[in-house]
């Protein structure tokens, strides 16, 4: 076997597990800095204490949890929260369902000119959609306007109030709402309500048991992306809420900016992510019944 | 076809061909791919790998490319030993079953890559693209992308960027299998003829028995990733070693018989199978069946079976015919060369054959 | 799918939640022509004051650029961290890559309100609070998911043999990389590039934790701005926000295909 030798062989290779380490490396150090390191390092921060100055104790103990789970402010921050959210993700299913399903329609160009009118709301700043709808419901909006040029005399406050944040926030979930729903919209086959209507069934009766419940996965799938996501969403409350309205996202602000109470504001931060888990675990649930 | 044995491995190694395979065995978790390849090509000859998906077949060609490393076992080309060089180091030239061009450079550019990886001044290079792209007949289209050419034209693209940096080796990976019917009787008598011509030592690995048989210089039958049998076109044909080659290459007629002291009883004849015992496959293929009406013509060296025809097709060039005869169902198929009319099934026929278009095998 | 017809009701439906989806972006234009010094709708006079009123004022402005170099810088990092990982994940597949790529995505999972106030602990007493390259960094923890996701998918849908091909015909790992690889991941990279940057100039969470008195990103400078006075100005600039995003939009989607960018 000696007569053998590989003299064809680089001398000085890294192997392909060598390669890759080397590939990986930078990813690898900007996650263990930038996330792993910061949310162990936040999760550590709930467990501080916080003095009225905004300096931190030297220990870890339980009180700002016990604090914060027994304040009856904060559990009305979590209850308000997870119904607001609720709320909105309901309404932003049913406005996006039938664009959803008109896009799932429609072929060709139009399609494509329509997914880009999904799209570019999704790719334009949450300031700049917010400031819109600032411009519709404020006292001096189109909303009102109208109102006022049809004869009302004092048009009701859409703004600075939950009215206001549960419209904006609507709006700007429904791309990733239309885009989920989408994705699950792949086993529709237009042929399947062709049979249920060749059955006899009234399309009413052909949408109630057929595509509704093919498309139960895409509604799953998008409740739970809107609900995550209108639950940590912040811009727009703030904006809109006009600092009347308090959500978990808004207070983790104002407790880390404002109040300088790291440690609150930290355990704030994991009670959103337990929410998170909470919905994780019944979007899985969900599905399994679903399927 | 050479078995070596490890010790001897040194020797062999020194090369009986100019390109030797010596136990070349590529294991995958779950199961071995390809198990103890030996194999030796003379300089100048093609050479199909032969067998049905799944055989070992573009394995044992990944292997002698460098793509896909050999478990155990050596590859030996001219005398040098290649087993672990990396496939740009190889010198082989190699086409895909999908042609893999570069979409994104034009014809020219796509045959010159070679050439320019191996840094052949520019003007060489120049020459050798314009002779290459000439050789496949493509003159012309130097400057067009893959995307706008034909199957057929992309083929021979890629045949041209293999060949054109005069490799020691030529592998073709299913080079057809993406064309049409009759694109590819063209595409393969171009490649013989081609190949011929350079004289280059060339690999066709194939599923399709016609293409092995007809372009390749010698055959090699795999399957489950052993070889079945090396030899050529003819000799595979004719001489099939296993039950699996005899019905692979080919169709076949399979008969279950019995045999004891050199011959095997089977559907009530006689035939020679010196060196057999037990459950035996008979085997004849459909068309050396020869087909006869009324009485059987007697000649006593013919092997013969009386039957009834049980479904008649016509086909156009021949009548294809199912028989039973034996409590088997024989297909067999005659010429329509004298205008012969379509037998009405029912009709009492004889099957003959002669004796050394008989293979026996031992009852798998 | 061949045609088929739509049902009225359904077309009515769809449309006038496409107007809502829409209405914000499309009050925006007429308001960011307004002549009143405040915020109306509809606006009692017309003008282009506003867009001169952006270029005159100076906190914008330097955000403006600020923003820019942020997004060109977190851009061409995102590029250069995330090409080689998806090459290495996808190419080399180190053990371990599907736990690996999991958890280099994980930072989109995580909500930004908590990603930020997470980097604000770890930053602040580091310094890095108002500074460029605490922007930088974070800004590359979301942009970076992003492109390894974007950049795997096109690496994965590449067909092995043609890079095999250029190996065959002599071509070094290095060389099929920058001659085959890269040029047909043509596409995947310019959606890379589009999606880093938008993500990046238009990131506002992170960037309110992140920038300081001195420092500030034009979302940030847009959002404290709208917070104080929603005057037309804000208008303005969200008319040509809308339109640069429009403007990346096509060009991906000239050059590489909308829909194969953004789903899926």
């Amino acid at each position: 076997m000696t007569s053998l030798t590989l003299c064809h062989a680089e001398p000085r290779r890294l192997g392909p597990l060598g390669t890759a380490s080397a590939l990986l490396l930078p990813i690898a150090v900007v996650n263990a800095i930038g996330f792993l390191w910061p949310v162990v390092n936040l999760l550590k921060m709930s467990f501080r204490e916080a003095q009225a100055s905004g300096a931190l104790g030297a220990g870890y103990n339980l009180d700002t949890w016990t604090n914060a789970l027994t304040d009856s402010f904060t559990l009305e921050l979590i209850t308000n929260s997870v119904g607001v959210s609720l709320l909105i993700t309901v309404l932003t299913l049913i406005a996006s369902y039938p664009i959803a399903l008109y896009l799932h329609r429609s072929t060709g160009t139009w399609r494509t000119v329509l997914m880009v009118l999904v799209v570019a709301p999704l790719l334009t700043s949450a300031v700049v959609r917010t400031y819109g709808w600032i411009a519709i419901l404020s006292d001096r909006g189109l909303v009102a306007n109208a109102l006022m040029a049809l004869g009302m005399a004092e048009p009701p406050r859409l703004m600075f109030n939950l009215t206001g944040v549960v419209i904006g926030l609507t709006e700007i979930l429904m791309p990733y709402m239309i885009l989920a729903l989408l994705s699950g919209f792949g086993r529709l086959d237009p042929r399947l309500e062709e049979a249920a209507l060749t059955l006899g069934a009234s399309p009413l009766k052909t949408f109630w048991r057929v595509v509704l419940p093919l498309t139960a996965p895409g509604m799953a799938l998008g409740g739970l992306l809107c609900f995550v996501l209108a639950i940590s969403s912040f811009v727009t409350p703030k904006l809109l809420g006009g600092g009347r309205v308090f959500l978990l996202a808004t207070e983790i602000y104002d407790q880390a900016i404002v109040t300088l109470n790291w440690p609150l504001a930290a355990a704030l931060s994991m009670i959103v992510l337990v929410v998170f888990g909470i919905s994780l675990t019944l979007y899985a649930r969900a599905l399994r019944r679903i399927a | 076809m050479i078995h070596a044995e490890p010790a001897e491995m040194t020797r062999l190694a020194q090369g009986q061909g100019f390109l030797s395979l010596r136990g070349l065995t590529r294991r995958y978790d779950h199961f071995t791919a390809v198990d103890d390849l030996n194999l030796d090509v003379a300089k100048g000859e093609l050479v199909a790998f032969l067998g049905p998906s799944g055989c070992g077949k573009t394995t044992s060609l990944r292997m002698i490319a460098g793509l896909v490393p050999a478990s155990s076992g050596h590859i030996v080309v001219d005398g040098r030993d290649l087993t672990g060089v990396a496939p740009y180091k190889r010198d082989m030239g190699l086409v895909f079953q999908s042609y893999a061009l570069f979409p994104h450079m034009d014809i020219a550019r796509n045959v010159a890559f070679g050439l320019e990886m191996r840094k052949v001044p520019k003007a060489e290079a120049a020459q050798r693209v314009k002779e290459a792209i000439a050789m496949v007949r493509l003159t012309g289209r130097e400057h067009h992308r893959p995307a706008q050419l034909s199957g057929g034209q992309q083929q021979r693209v890629a045949l041209a960027r293999a060949l054109v940096v005069r490799p020691s080796i030529l592998l073709l990976d299913e080079p057809l299998s993406n064309l049409d019917a009759k694109l590819r009787d063209e595409m393969r008598t171009e490649i013989r003829d081609i190949q011929k011509r350079l004289g280059i030592t060339a690999i066709f690995v194939t599923h399709d028995q016609m293409e092995a048989l007809t372009i390749c210089d010698k055959v090699v039958v795999m399957n489950h990733g052993r070889l079945e049998q090396v030899g050529t076109p003819h000799e595979i044909y004719e001489h099939p070693k296993t039950a699996f080659v005899a019905g692979f290459v080919g169709r076949i007629n399979r008969l279950s018989g019995r045999a004891s002291g050199g011959v095997a009883q089977v559907a009530g004849i006689t035939v020679s199978a010196p060196g057999f015992e037990g459950d035996v496959d008979v085997m004849v293929r459909p068309h050396r069946m020869v087909l006869s009406t009324g009485p059987a013509p007697a000649d006593a060296g013919l092997h013969q079976l009386s039957g009834t025809v049980t479904r008649a097709t016509f086909a156009g060039d021949i009548l294809e015919y199912e028989v039973e005869a034996a409590g088997t169902l024989l297909k067999t198929e005659a010429s329509t060369r004298g205008g012969e009319a379509l037998l009405a099934p029912g009709t009492p026929v004889t099957l003959s054959w002669r004796p050394q278009d008989t293979f026996v095998y031992a009852a798998s | 799918m061949d045609e088929r017809p739509v049902s009225p009701a359904l077309k009515i439906a769809a449309g006038l939640m496409f107007l809502f989806l829409l209405a914000p972006l499309l009050v925006v234009l007429p308001i960011s022509f307004s002549g009143d010094d405040f915020m109306a709708f509809p606006p009692s006079s017309w003008s282009v004051k506003w867009y001169g009123a952006i270029f005159a004022n100076s906190v914008m402005m330097n955000a403006f650029w600020i923003s820019l170099a942020l997004a060109f810088v977190v851009t061409v990092l995102s590029l250069g961290i995330g090409l080689p990982a998806a090459y290495a994940l996808v190419r080399l597949k180190p053990p371990g890559a599907e736990a690996l790529s999991n958890l280099f995505s994980a930072p989109l999972l995580l909500p930004t309100i908590v990603l930020g106030l997470a980097l604000l602990l770890v930053f602040a007493p580091m310094g890095l609070i108002g500074s460029f390259q605490g922007l930088v960094a974070a800004h590359l923890i979301v942009t970076l998911p992003y492109a390894v996701r974007v950049l795997s998918t096109a690496l994965a849908n590449l067909p092995l043999t043609v890079e095999e091909a250029a190996g065959m015909l002599g071509a070094r790992p290095l060389t099929v990389f920058f001659r085959v690889t890269l040029p047909m991941m043509r596409s995947g990279l310019v959606s890379t590039t589009a999606l880093c940057f938008l993500v990046s100039f238009d990131e506002v969470v992170l960037s309110l934790f992140m920038t300081g008195p001195r420092l500030q990103t034009l979302p940030v400078a847009m959002y404290n701005h709208v917070d104080q006075q929603a005057d037309p100005m804000a208008a303005a600039i969200s008319v040509l926000l809308v339109v640069l995003t429009l403007a990346v939009v096509l060009v991906v989607d000239r050059t590489a295909g909308l829909t194969r960018t953004f789903v899926k």
